[in-house]
């Protein structure tokens, strides 16, 4: 065989070649780069939030810490029962006088165990002044230990049976209101409460020699065998001192977000100051003394509200489109059409949010009863329209044809709009009494807050509508045209066909489209912070207000210190919103592919 | 009986009620878009229209002088009166700028061709007549027709001294001033006679600023109180009663322009919004430098090189659903990872010794650039994409017959015919950023900059500065300035200018999309 090829052109064949390897590796290094980097987002977060559950501990300080003699920092954060009375170790002041049993001291109260009962003392005026009794502990046993957590509005019991309730501050009573009791460690007698400094984490040693570690909400968080001798107090890095014969042993406590579990986070909590268990948010305390609240519920609660009422008024709209313009309109229109709501789909949520949080808000409050009127005068006022439109000649009616009723529809529904609006004084004056808001309250009980879950559902709505206009548009019109053609040809007028033939053969495809707006609705932000007071509310009420996890990102994490729990609860909002998001869309995504290849096999295509 | 009324009523032809309802919902769609953009516009336009001064006389025979705002109804519940809200400016007169009135109690209003609105730096507008003119603190004698011009002529020569005075401190005061910090000088010789220049050029602008402080406008509220105002602190005087339509439009045209082309004033609560379209304009170009190149290599190797099995098929179901995923996210990614994690790396390595105050570990133009860019990368690889699914594989089958290699075919055949999807992709995904405000919340934007992020600087563009962006300042001064009402107007307009932004965006990218169906027909798979 004879090599025709120059060497010349041997080397720029080699050359295209090796080019054509160092393309193709570029490419698909940057391809999979950007694929995987996209895919991080992910896993960043859950990076993140993974420190929020790791399970507490307490374990020896390193060796290179344990040696020190200087214990100078000692802080006793709990009363100690001498022979003759008791003594608060900061501060050195004696309460000799009031016997030889347990004592707590909070910032203006001090409680001490009698027995079963539980003493409240007013220490507002010097000398403890009882303020009233209280039974603690259950029938048999007794109180073996008190101590109050920072703040003093949290006052921790123990008794004899080893077990360890908490204690609140009410709202308004000076007697503690009991929470429910914590699982307990172990049977025996608790010797000894001890708070750890500024947090609301305490450590509790009983007679057998257990220690426990728990956290005010989060209950019991580790157990073990404590060391041999007594528990001296807490030096400044809230290392527990330990001595015993041999010398001194430092303890580290080892639960960063002890205050944070999944019960915690979705159960009703009894936060200190509160006469009963509630759903909270309320994460930037400015007093150490407060409790900061983490109940993710009313965000969950009010993101999934806001997302609801936003599909109630955007699927309808959205589905009713879709299908006039996919089976009523003219072409021409329809190709028109599409890009217009396009670009109503480009509409920036922080331009949306401001017409309806500054606008439309207080416009509605104003004409409140003009605004639920049209919920009423619009469907009925396009069949007035309709049934007007069948008694036209037939000359007009070919000048105003079904197929372009979206346009020409458009002057008649802003006039009935108008008019309700106008005549909502007469309306309110009419059937309420001259006021829809206090009829509101007074009859339904209902609040009315000016910037509410209905108007976000409006706000949201229409910047939802055209996401699920677009998809149910799609999936209408890729359905075989045969089917529908089949129909017709029997003799169903066009909305039979529609109902019975191309709704059930689409509905997969609308199922996704709805799927896809849901993920959108729940993840606006703008809309969301802009259109509703972001007060952490759990009612249904669609007149009332909430805070979503989205809003609630964007106004809290600026704020929040890189590392604490409120960041990382910050992160696992957002976690929960990318999982969400992502498998609605990706359930919806499939549903959709699984359509498409059934409207290939429908045309008998491949 | 009730039968037949019921064949009577019944729709003749048509198919029930269904179809109108459908019908209905295009419409109310449609309706409300306009609606919005009929809002916007109107509201956002109207503000820089002059509108005219009236001079109210009420019963019991006060008067005052103002822009009539709009009237309210009596509270909801309540029995009472309509009533009129005007903007009376003149804070330092009365401490209030708005004012709600009666109408019944209105006697009289007039419109006399002789009242002003003065736009001043200090203590917002001033509403009443220009008494007369002071030069040097002496009266001018002039008469009531020589008044005008004469005022109008002052102010303009106080412009020009503004401008020379700016152009001064830029051009030579501030450049000579850094020399002579920097020590870039060639020996003491040098140094004194830049030291001397220096004093030169300032005392000539002082002696420019001199000029300007010359004259002053004595002017009078409708109510006699008088106030000397420098006309160096004056912006702009109107006579808007006395214009004639033409004039108003020209001043309405040199409004507009002053809101595009100054910076805010008065905490965000008046003047323009330059910075921020600027800001909103730098970010989206660098995001778009970021998102090109990774985007259409992503998709040229989705859709050319990957094989195209069951992992490809779940990649791309992934990149799609990250189109979906809430923008917020993105923003706690772009904080956590390159504010927190690279951003403070990189302040550890080498700005070592600005710590703790910290110059990338903080939201900035970059971190916000490349935050949008991984935003926006889902919609620049499904469009581009789309677009090499279009090609035909014919086209990729000749190239390869005739012993293309592969890169050869795509860059030669494949990536041309793509280059109109790829354009689609990048200006959606520039018009999805541009309208994003939530994740620049957390990466970067700022209520004020005072810095522009480009200026004459080494290195001239500063990624590391925070900046303005028009969303953001929607937020901001609809919802954080104290003046609600007067604030209401910048927020129209704003939001009107962004709407117009996006809409040109989007308008283009549709038009681009058109033309790529029209050349390569409907998509093959």
């Amino acid at each position: 065989m004879i090599d025709f090829s120059t060497s010349s052109a041997r080397r720029r064949q080699r050359l295209r070649l090796v080019r054509d390897r160092l393309a193709t590796l570029l490419i698909s290094a940057c391809g999979i780069g950007v694929v995987g980097a996209v895919l991080a987002i992910g896993v960043f977060l859950a990076v993140e939030v993974v420190p929020l559950f790791t399970s507490a501990k307490i374990e020896q300080a390193p060796a290179a810490d344990q040696d020190m003699r200087d214990i100078s920092d000692l802080q006793r954060t709990w009363l100690r029962p001498t022979s003759t009375g008791a003594f608060v170790a900061r501060t050195e002041k004696r309460f000799a006088d009031l016997g030889a049993g347990p004592l707590a001291v909070g910032e203006t109260m001090l409680w001490r165990a009698d027995g079963r009962d539980l003493e409240v003392f007013s220490l507002a005026e010097g000398e403890p002044r009882l303020l009233g009794r209280v039974t603690a502990v259950e029938e048999g046993r007794r109180i073996t230990a008190l101590a109050s957590l920072v703040g003093g509005r949290a006052l921790i019991v123990g008794d004899d049976g080893g077990g360890v309730r908490r204690w609140v501050m009410g709202p308004d009573s000076v007697l503690p209101i009991p929470t429910p009791a914590y699982r307990q460690a172990g049977q025996a007698p608790i010797r000894v409460l001890m708070p750890v400094p500024d947090r609301r984490l305490f450590l509790a040693l009983n007679d057998a020699g257990e220690l426990a570690l728990y956290q005010a909400l989060a209950g019991l968080l580790w157990t073990g065998a404590a060391p041999a001798g007594e528990p001296l107090g807490f030096d400044a890095e809230a290392r527990l001192l330990w001595s015993d014969t041999t010398g001194i042993e430092r303890l580290v406590v080892d639960a960063e977000h002890a205050e944070v579990n999944w019960d915690t986070l979705w159960r009703p909590q009894h936060y200190q100051g509160h006469a009963e268990s509630q759903h909270r948010w309320q994460a930037s305390v400015t007093d150490s003394a407060d409790e900061p609240k983490y109940g993710l519920a009313p965000l969950a609660w009010g993101t999934l509200k806001a997302a609801a009422y936003a599909l109630l008024f955007a699927i309808p709209l959205a589905l009713g489109a879709a299908i006039h313009s996919s089976c009523f309109m003219s072409r021409q229109l329809r190709h028109r059409l599409k890009p217009t709501i396009e670009m109503m789909e480009a509409m920036p949520g922080v331009v949306i949010g401001f017409v309806a949080g500054l606008v439309l808000a207080p416009y509605i409050e104003r004409h409140l009863a003009g605004a639920f009127a049209l919920l009423l005068v619009l469907p009925m006022g396009l069949l007035v329209g309709g049934w007007a439109w069948s008694l036209l000649s037939p000359h007009l009616r070919q000048r105003l044809p079904l197929g372009w009723a979206g346009l020409w529809l458009m002057p008649w529904l802003a006039v009935l709009i108008a008019l309700s609006l106008w005549l909502s004084p007469a309306l309110e004056r009419v059937f309420f009494g001259g006021d829809l808001h206090l009829w509101l309250e007074q009859v339904l009980g209902l609040d009315y807050v000016s910037r509410n879950a209905m108007i976000v559902g409006l706000a949201m709505g229409f910047a939802v509508i055209p996401t699920i206009y677009a998809l149910t548009e799609d999936a209408l019109s890729g359905v075989p045209a045969s089917l529908g053609e089949g129909a017709l040809a029997l003799g169903a007028t066009r909305w039979q066909t529609l109902w019975k033939v191309l709704l059930p053969a689409a509905s997969p495809g609308i199922f996704s489209a709805v799927m896809i707006g849901a993920g959108r609705a729940v993840g606006e932000t703008m809309i969301l912070l802009m259109a509703t007071g972001n007060s952490a509310m759990m009612t249904l009420s669609p007149l009332e207000d909430m805070r979503s996890m989205a809003a609630n990102i964007a106004i809290e994490l600026p704020e929040a210190a890189l590392g604490g729990t409120h960041y990382r609860l910050l992160m696992l909002s957002a976690l929960l919103l990318f999982v969400f998001t992502f498998c609605v869309n990706t359930l919806a995504e499939v549903v959709r592919g699984r359509l498409k290849r059934r409207y290939r096999r429908l045309e008998g295509r491949s | 009986m009730i039968a037949r009324w019921g064949r009577r009523l019944r729709i003749p032809r048509g198919e029930g009620a269904g179809p109108w309802l459908a019908a209905g919902c295009v419409s109310l769609s449609l309706l409300m878009v306009v609606a919005l953009l009929v809002l916007l516009a109107g509201r956002g336009l109207v503000y820089f229209w002059p509108t005219e001064i009236e001079l109210v006389t009420l019963d019991d025979g006060q008067h005052f002088a103002g822009h009539a705002i709009r009237d309210e109804p009596p509270p909801r519940g309540q029995l009472g009166v309509s009533q009129r809200l005007y903007h009376t400016g003149n804070r330092d007169l009365h401490g209030e700028v708005w004012r709600w009135v009666d109408i019944e109690r209105i006697a009289s209003q007039a419109r006399p061709a002789d009242l002003v609105v003065v736009e001043r730096n200090r203590w917002g507008d001033f509403i009443g007549r220009v008494a007369g003119l002071q030069e040097q603190g002496r009266d001018l004698a002039l008469s009531e027709a020589e008044r005008w011009p004469t005022v109008r002529q002052r102010l303009e020569r106080v412009v020009r001294l503004r401008e020379e005075s700016d152009a001064l401190r830029e051009q030579v005061v501030e450049p000579l001033a850094k020399r002579l910090a920097e020590g870039r000088w060639r020996d003491s010789n040098d140094r004194e006679s830049l030291a001397a220049e220096l004093e030169a050029a300032n005392a000539r602008v002082l002696a420019v600023q001199d000029a300007m402080s010359r004259d002053a406008l004595v002017l009078e509220s409708v109510n006699g109180r008088r106030v000397v105002q420098p006309l160096q602190g004056v912006y702009r005087i109107l006579r808007p009663n006395a214009m004639s339509g033409f004039d108003k439009f020209m001043a309405w045209g040199r409004d507009v322009w002053r809101f595009l082309s100054e910076g805010p004033r008065a905490a965000n609560a008046a003047g323009g919004v330059w910075p921020a379209i600027f800001g909103t304009m730098l970010m989206v170009m660098l995001m778009s430098v970021a998102v090109t190149p990774f985007g259409v290599l992503a998709a040229v190797y989705l859709n050319e090189i990957a094989p195209q099995g069951r992992l490809t098929r779940l990649v791309r179901i992934g990149v799609r659903n990250l189109a979906g995923v809430p923008s917020i996210v993105y923003g706690v990614f772009g904080l956590g990872v390159f504010v927190y994690g690279i951003g403070g790396t990189l302040d550890e390595w080498f700005f070592h010794d600005r710590l703790p105050s910290p110059t990338f570990g903080t939201g900035g133009l970059l971190w916000a650039s490349l935050t949008l860019a991984l935003l926006t990368l889902p919609v620049v690889i499904v469009a581009t994409e789309e677009g090499l699914a279009r090609i035909p594989d014919a086209q990729r089958e000749g190239a390869l017959a005739l012993g293309a290699t592969r890169a050869e075919t795509l860059r030669r055949v494949v990536l041309p015919m793509a280059v109109p999807a790829m354009l689609t992709g990048v200006i959606l995904a520039i018009a999805r950023a541009a309208g994003e405000v939530a994740p620049l919340m957390l990466v970067g934007v700022a209520k004020l900059a005072p810095q522009v992020p480009v200026d004459g600087e080494f290195p001239f563009l500063h990624l590391e500065r925070k900046f303005m962006h028009l969303g953001y300042h929607i937020l901001d001064v609809g919802f954080y300035s104290g003046d609600i009402e007067a604030a209401m107007p910048l927020v129209y307009a704003t939001a009107l200018l962004l709407v117009l932004v996006i809409l040109v965006l989007n308008l283009t990218a549709i038009f681009l999309r058109h033309h790529v169906k029209a050349r390569h027909g409907a998509l093959q798979r």
